[in-house]
């Protein structure tokens, strides 16, 4: 048991995995809203990311920051082409078929990821390594800093791409009536490689995010997609505020209780809150509006 | 169940089983080790049918489950000193009650949230056991004991193998009888129109429920078969990645009959195996292929067999595709008095909208009724209503004498009332039969579970049954095509087999929602005689919304007019349509006078 001093630390530790979460959550929460898909595949995504960012700044030596802008693009162009190639092809059978698909996806990306890389956790460097900010009691490292700014800012970027441009305009028309949209002139094909795109880009952010934090190995996967899962169903899987906000929200809950209670609890405490979530409010905590069932 | 059916799903696995220990009697012990695990994950996929392929539920908890049994027998033998036998019914027992548990969730929900509520279960056991470490073991493992009877302790590889196979069977049987029977049928007609099924007395939620127990009670019961042959249990080896290879199995064997679930089994299992020069790329190998047979054969591998199978026969005999009464030997049941459907002040509103706005109408027994209107005037809504889909904001609903508001959709079929949908709810790979029996109620878990056992022994109460069901086949000119499966018929053929559906239980009053929207002229004039047939020597109270106004002036006594969510006139057809109200609201005639 910690005392509370620590609490100002710890909170700050649950944004920075929140923020985190929160990224993850968003392009699960986008890829669904557009295309009626859960991606199961999304960890794979991230995971992705995370070898991006190790294979560009330790093996490619190429700087930094333009792994933040190569990575999501080449993971985006890769869920964009997974839909293309393989999901295009289920969108006429049900949806079991196309969740299934992505299960195995998943699956099919962490045996690569063990069989090119082994299992070994690879260590990245953190992205700002200057010297911490002493703000007492509290120690403040610019990672920290930059991973709640940083991921937060690109979650919105997506949520705002998503809400305002026009690729987000059509994604919304399909979501609300694919029929609708197409006699609207939106093409169905098109809109579901931009929301892969997006979905899979903002995923391989958070990958890149959390390589410095996790280390990178093949496990990241599955230790990722489950909180992304919690986060979006907090915020009832079709809303990004509620993503965002029930990314920060799990992330403070779960150190706080890694803290205070205990480490085993906190590996439960998703599951938890999200069996809970799913069985007594399923509409979510933070729900885009009032859905009307009929 | 056919003869040949028996042969093929029943009798079938079984012998399939005493081949495999045959085949492995003439090896060495160390393929007798690797056919024994066959042999246990065959029993996991057929298994898995029953909730992936019939429930149609994405379970990605049947590592957990394969946990619990495994890990529930072990205990019970070393620390409760259960002899082995007892020790797998209880593990049995545990996977019934882990699925029961798991279920509750499923009964909230659907489609991917159910599939992460199993994933959630799948990984908390794991936490469990990995954290229970007095008991489990946690991550150093637990010694599993050989199985022992009395004195007796199995060790070779081959009496291993027999008792695996022996211990297979009787699961194999129950779950053989069950996917092949009405049970099977019932889930797989629950999973495929839920409103369907709820109009016709199925408890969807229940069935789903005991698919759950059902499937995970074998998962379990195979785990615990499989414990002595693992010799150590550590929580990794039933983790997450296990439970989606095994969700596999069905996928690539085929999940529509229980053999899909013995070949993934089997070959997944054997994968492994038959991959160990490419030892490194097995995983991928696997999730490659499983990816493959879901783009490329959506029936799996017995779906590829299954494609050089004859069609159905045609019955001889069942020729004119023309609907007639059938020559029941049974006599007109009743004759019709009193009040059959009661409203009083029927309200429901969807946030501001009044869809039924205080609907007060009687029909008595006997008569055909026709429920017309503008679209967006509330008819289906009263529908829904009456037939229990949607509880009413106000006002009574009473059947027959007693008030059904408050009760769900799956008793009306109790109270002598069934209905047809305007977008038509069959059970599209069901065979026409099949469809036409679930209109017979006698629906609930525990009836179709005996029923599917029955069947085995040829009972007369299912051959009295099918003789209904064809007989109402019969009626509406569908004889031909009872063995076809539903989905395969036209949509006029499709309407049709909705009402012998409905028919087929002799209710006392029929809901038929546009019951010739879509229908050729010719059969209109078929289906308004039938009807009518029904109506004068059945005794049937109808009540029936209809666009098409001659099929109404020509087949209803009575007709009432909805507009706005208010019922606006009533009484013989002729009067009403006359009216200037109606003219005004359902023919937009200008020139008549608003009331």
């Amino acid at each position: 048991m910690r005392d509370l001093s620590q609490l100002p630390l710890l909170l700050l530790g649950g944004l920075r995995i929140g923020a985190i979460y929160a990224l993850s959550a968003i392009g699960l929460v986008v890829i669904h809203k557009a295309t009626r898909t859960v991606n199961f595949a999304h960890g794979g995504f991230i995971m992705l990311g995370c070898y991006g960012a190790y294979v560009g700044v330790e093996r490619l030596h190429i700087p930094y920051w333009t792994v933040y802008l190569v990575v999501p693009l080449a993971v985006g162009a890769f869920a964009a082409a997974l839909e293309f190639s393989l999901l295009r092809r289920l969108r006429s059978a049900d949806a079991f078929s196309s969740v299934i698909t992505t299960v195995f996806i998943s699956i099919l990306l962490t045996e690569l990821a063990r069989l090119v890389f082994e299992s070994d956790v690879l260590n990245v460097p953190t992205f700002i390594a200057l010297p911490p900010i002493l703000l007492r009691p509290i120690v403040l490292t610019w990672e920290t800093v930059w991973i709640i700014v940083g991921a937060l800012a690109c979650g919105m970027l997506g949520a705002y791409v998503f809400a305002r441009a026009g690729v987000g305009r059509a994604m919304r028309a399909m979501a609300a009536s694919v029929r609708g949209a197409q006699l609207c002139g939106y093409s169905v094909d098109a809109v579901n490689a931009q929301a892969w795109l997006l979905g899979g880009a903002l995923a391989g952010l958070a990958g890149v995010f959390v390589a410095p934090r996790f280390g990178v190995s093949p496990d990241i996967a599955f230790a990722t997609i489950i909180p992304a899962f919690v986060a979006a169903i907090l915020g009832g899987f079709d809303s990004l505020k509620g993503a965002i906000l029930g990314g920060l929200l799990l992330g403070i809950v779960e150190t706080l209780t890694a803290a205070y209670l205990s480490g085993a609890l906190k590996n439960a405490l998703a599951m938890l809150i999200l069996l809970l979530v799913l069985l007594f409010k399923p509409e979510g905590l933070f729900p885009e509006r009032r859905i009307r069932h009929v | 169940m056919s003869s040949r059916g028996i042969l093929a799903n029943v009798v079938g696995p079984v012998a399939a089983l005493a081949i495999i220990v045959g085949i492995a009697a003439l090896l060495g012990s160390y393929a007798q080790y690797v056919l024994a695990l066959v042999i246990v994950h065959c029993l996991i996929g057929a298994a898995l049918v029953m909730i992936v392929g019939y429930a149609r539920v994405i379970m990605l908890a049947a590592g957990a489950m394969l946990a619990i049994g495994a890990y529930g027998s072990t205990i019970s033998i070393t620390r409760a000193g259960l002899p082995y036998p007892l020790a797998l019914a209880c593990a049995a027992l545990l996977g019934a009650g882990a699925g029961v548990l798991l279920a509750v969730p499923a009964s909230r929900f659907r489609g991917h949230h159910l599939a992460m509520a199993t994933m959630v279960f799948q990984i908390l056991v794991v936490i469990g056991i990995r954290e229970w470490t007095d008991v489990t073991g946690g991550a150093l493992g637990l010694r599993t004991p050989a199985p022992s009877f009395g004195s007796l302790t199995i060790t070779a590889d081959l009496s291993n193998l027999a008792l695996i196979a022996g211990a297979a069977v009787p699961a194999l049987l129950f779950l053989a009888v069950l996917l092949a029977g009405s049970f099977g049928k019932m889930l797989r007609a629950a999973s495929a129109s839920e409103i369907a099924c709820e109009a016709f007395g199925v408890d969807t939620s229940r069935m789903r429920v005991a698919a759950f127990a059902f499937s995970s009670a074998v998962v379990a019961y195979a785990g615990a078969v499989l414990a002595p042959r693992v010799r150590i249990l550590d929580p990794d080896s039933f983790d997450i990645t296990r439970s989606v290879i095994m969700l596999g199995y069905p996928i690539v064997g085929g999940m529509s009959s229980l053999w899909g679930g013995l070949i993934g089994g089997a070959l997944l299992q054997l994968a492994p195996e038959l991959l160990r020069p490419v030892g490194r790329y097995q995983e991928i190998i696997l999730a490659v292929f499983v990816i493959a047979v879901m783009l490329a054969l959506p029936g799996g591998l017995m779906g590829l067999v299954g494609s050089f199978a004859p069609p159905p026969r045609r019955r001889p005999g069942a020729s004119d595709a023309r609907m007639r009464l059938p020559t029941s030997t049974r006599p007109a049941r009743r004759t019709a008095a009193g009040t059959a459907l009661a409203l009083s002040e029927v309200q429901k509103s969807y946030d501001a909208v009044r869809a039924v706005d205080g609907v007060t109408l009687q029909i008595e027994s006997g008569v055909m009724h026709g429920l017309i209107g503008p679209n967006g005037a509330g008819k289906t809504t009263l529908f829904n209503v009456v037939s229990g889909f949607v509880p009413p904001d106000g006002g009574t609903v009473k059947l027959f004498g007693k008030n059904i508001e408050s009760q769900p959709a799956r008793t009306r079929i109790a109270h002598g009332m069934t209905r047809t949908f305007q977008n038509v709810a069959i059970f599209p790979e069901l065979s026409c039969v099949d469809n036409v029996l679930i209109g017979l109620g006698e629906n609930s878990v525990w009836q179709t579970s005996r029923a599917s056992f029955a069947e085995i022994f040829g009972s007369l109460r299912t051959r009295e049954r099918i003789h209904a069901a064809e007989a109402a086949l019969g009626a509406v000119g569908l004889d031909a095509h009872a063995l076809a499966a539903a989905g395969s018929l036209s949509l006029g053929n499709q309407r049709r087999l909705e009402l012998a559906r409905a028919i087929v239980s002799e209710p006392r009053l029929i809901l038929l929602d546009e019951p010739v929207a879509g229908v050729s002229h010719e059969e209109e004039k078929e289906l308004s005689e039938l009807l009518r047939l029904l109506n004068r020597e059945r005794g049937m109270t109808m009540l029936i919304i209809e666009h098409n106004i001659a099929f109404v002036r020509a087949l209803c006594d009575t007709v009432s007019v909805m507009a706005a969510g208010r019922l606006i006139a009533q009484g013989k057809f002729e009067a009403v349509i006359g009216l200037p109200v109606v003219r005004h609201h359902y023919f937009g005639d200008p020139n008549a006078a608003r009331a």
